[in-house]
C-alpha cells in the first residue's frame, strides 16, 4: 500500500505541453474534442511593469478528502488502496455530480461522440468503450508495471516528480515535506496529494 | 485565481430543479390543505395528478441529461451523495402521491372502470389510510423540494452555490410556485370551498414571496461581501436583464403587488365572485419567475480555480 502523489516544480516548467501529449497518447483522451486529463495553465501575474509569466501544470489532485467521491451516487468514483482516485466506467451514469463537486477542474465527459471517434481511431485497442466521466488515474496501469505516469516520465525538465509520499526515501516525499511545496487551495480541506513548488 | 462559468448543468437541469420544486411543493401544500382545511377533493385530485406529472417530466429531463440513463439504478449505491437521497425522496414521493390520489379519483365518474380494477382490499386500505398518505406526502413533497437545492449546493469551488441559503431559497421559491399553481387551479373550480381556499392560497403565496425576498437579500449580501466567485456570480446576475426584469420584478414584485392588493381590497368576503384575471396573471408570473430563478442560478454558477 502506497500513498502516491506528485510534486510540480513550477521553477522548471517551460510550458512545452509534452505531458499533455504523452497523457493523451497513453490514455486515449479525446484530444479531438480538446479534452485532456492534464493541462498546463499559462498565466500572467502582477500588473505592469511588474509582470511575469507563470506556468502551472495541473491534473487530478487525488484529494484525500475527496469531494468528487462523496458526490458520486453510484460508487463509480472510488479510491484504490494506493490513494488513487479512479472512475469505474461501467458503473458511471454520467450524472456530472462529480464534475460540479471537483474544485480543480480535473474531470470531463467522455461522451458518446468521443467513444465513437475513439473506436474509429483506435480500433481493437480502444480503451474507452462506454460514455463516462473521465479523469487522471496516475497511469495506474503503468504503476503495475513499475513505470511512472506517462506525464512524469515524459517531462523533459523533470518538473513532475512522482512517487510514494509515505516512502521517506522518495524524492516526492522529500520535496512535499520540505516546506517549499504546497497544495492548491488548501483552505478547502480537500488534502490534495499534488504539491507545487512556486516559481 | 480564475472564475469560470460552470459548463456542466444547463437548462435541462434547471427544468428538473423547477419541476421538482413545483411538484414537491404542490403535493405538500395539497396534503396540508386536505389535512387541516378540508378542500374540494376534485381539485385536490387534479393538483396531485399534476404534481406527479411534473415530477415525471422533471425526472425525464434529468435522465436525458445523463451519459448513461439506463444505468440510473446504480445511483442507489453511495448514501454520502445527495443524488442517492434524491432518488430515495422521489420514490417515497411517488409512492405517497399515488397512494394518496387513488381514493380521490373516485370523484371522477369516468375513471370508475379503472379504479374498480383495483382489488377492494387495497382500495379499502388506501381509503382508510388516506390521511396518513397525506401526512407522508407532505413530508415527501418537502424533501423533494429542498433536495433540488441541496443537490447543487454540494460544490466546494462554486461559492455562489455552496451555501445553506440556496436550499432555503429553492424550497421557499418551490413552495411559492406550488401555491401559485394551486391558486391557478382554484380559479377553475366552481366549488364554494375552492373559493375560500383560493383566498388562503393567495395569503400563503404573498407570505412566501416576502420570505423569498428576505432570503434573497441575505443571500446577495453574503455573495457581495467577499471577493470570491460568489461575488462574480452575483454581479453577473445583476447585469442580466432577464434575471432582474423577469425574475425579480415580474416574477416576485408584480405578483406580490397583485396579491397584496387582492388580499386587502379584493373583497373575498363579498358574495359575488371576483374576477379571476389578476390571480391568473399573478400565478403565471410566479411560475415563470420560479423557472427563471433556477435557470439563472445555474447559469451564474462559477468555479473559482486557484490558478
Ligand atoms: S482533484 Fe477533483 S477529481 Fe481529483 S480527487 Fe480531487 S475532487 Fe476528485
Ligand atoms: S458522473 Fe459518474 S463518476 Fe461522476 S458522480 Fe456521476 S456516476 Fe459518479
Amino acid at each position: 500500500m502506497a500513498r502516491y502523489g506528485m510534486v510540480m516544480d513550477m521553477r522548471t516548467c517551460v510550458g512545452c505541453q509534452a505531458c499533455m501529449a504523452a497523457c493523451s497518447a497513453e490514455n486515449q483522451t479525446p484530444f479531438w474534442s480538446d479534452k485532456f486529463r492534464t493541462h498546463v495553465e499559462d498565466k500572467e501575474q502582477g500588473s505592469f511593469p511588474d509582470v511575469r509569466r507563470v506556468l502551472l501544470p495541473r491534473l487530478c489532485m487525488h484529494c484525500e478528502n475527496t469531494p468528487c467521491l462523496s458526490a458520486c451516487p453510484t460508487g463509480a468514483t472510488h479510491m484504490n488502496d494506493d490513494g488513487i482516485v479512479l472512475v469505474n466506467s461501467d458503473r458511471c451514469i454520467g450524472c456530472y455530480a462529480c464534475c460540479i463537486a471537483c474544485p480543480y477542474d480535473a474531470r470531463y465527459a467522455y461522451n458518446g461522440e468521443d467513444v465513437k471517434h475513439g473506436h474509429e481511431l483506435y480500433g481493437e485497442t480502444v480503451m474507452h468503450e462506454v460514455p463516462h466521466v473521465d479523469k487522471c488515474t496516475f497511469c495506474v496501469h503503468r504503476l503495475a508495471d513499475k513505470l511512472e505516469p506517462a506525464c512524469a516520465s515524459t517531462c523533459p525538465t523533470h518538473s513532475r516528480i512522482f512517487g510514494d509520499l509515505d516512502d521517506k526515501s522518495s524524492e516526492a516525499h522529500k520535496l512535499a515535506t520540505s516546506g517549499k511545496a504546497h497544495p492548491l487551495n488548501e483552505g478547502l480541506g480537500t488534502s490534495p496529494k499534488v504539491f507545487y513548488i512556486p516559481s | 485565481m480564475t472564475f469560470v462559468h460552470q459548463e456542466v448543468w444547463h437548462w435541462q437541469i434547471a427544468t428538473y430543479l423547477f419541476l421538482g420544486g413545483l411538484g414537491g411543493a404542490t403535493f405538500a401544500i395539497s396534503a396540508v390543505l386536505h389535512l387541516f382545511e378540508g378542500c374540494d377533493r376534485k381539485m385536490l385530485s387534479v393538483a396531485v395528478m399534476s404534481s406527479i406529472f411534473f415530477l415525471v417530466v422533471g425526472t425525464i429531463f434529468l435522465l436525458a441529461d445523463m451519459l448513461q440513463p439506463l444505468k440510473a439504478i446504480y445511483a442507489l449505491t453511495n448514501p454520502r451523495s445527495w443524488i442517492f437521497w434524491g432518488v430515495v425522496f422521489i420514490n417515497f414521493y411517488f409512492i405517497a402521491a399515488i397512494a394518496y390520489v387513488i381514493p380521490l379519483l373516485e370523484e371522477w365518474p369516468k375513471l370508475e372502470p379503472i379504479i374498480r380494477k383495483i382489488p377492494q382490499l387495497i382500495l379499502g386500505l388506501l381509503e382508510r389510510y388516506n390521511n396518513l398518505a397525506a401526512l407522508g406526502g407532505s413530508a415527501a413533497g418537502f424533501l423533494v423540494a429542498i433536495y433540488t437545492g441541496l443537490l447543487i449546493s454540494a460544490a466546494p469551488a462554486i461559492n455562489f452555490w455552496n451555501t445553506p441559503a440556496l436550499p432555503l431559497l429553492f424550497v421557499i421559491s418551490g413552495f411559492s410556485t406550488g401555491a401559485a399553481f394551486l391558486l391557478l387551479l382554484s380559479t377553475f373550480s366552481k366549488n364554494e370551498a375552492a373559493y375560500k381556499i383560493s383566498a388562503k392560497l393567495e395569503q400563503l403565496d404573498a407570505v412566501l414571496i416576502v420570505t423569498e425576498l428576505i432570503i434573497l437579500g441575505a443571500y446577495f449580501n453574503f455573495a457581495m461581501f467577499l471577493p470570491t466567485g460568489a461575488r462574480a456570480s452575483a454581479e453577473y446576475l445583476f447585469q442580466s436583464p432577464l434575471f432582474i426584469g423577469g425574475f425579480f420584478v415580474a416574477g416576485l414584485l408584480v405578483p406580490l403587488a397583485i396579491e397584496t392588493y387582492s388580499i386587502f381590497f379584493g373583497g373575498h368576503h363579498h358574495a359575488e365572485k371576483k374576477s379571476s384575471m389578476p390571480i391568473l396573471v399573478a400565478s403565471s408570473l410566479v411560475l415563470f419567475g420560479g423557472y427563471l430563478l433556477r435557470m439563472y442560478v445555474l447559469k451564474a454558477g462559477m468555479f473559482q480555480f486557484p490558478w
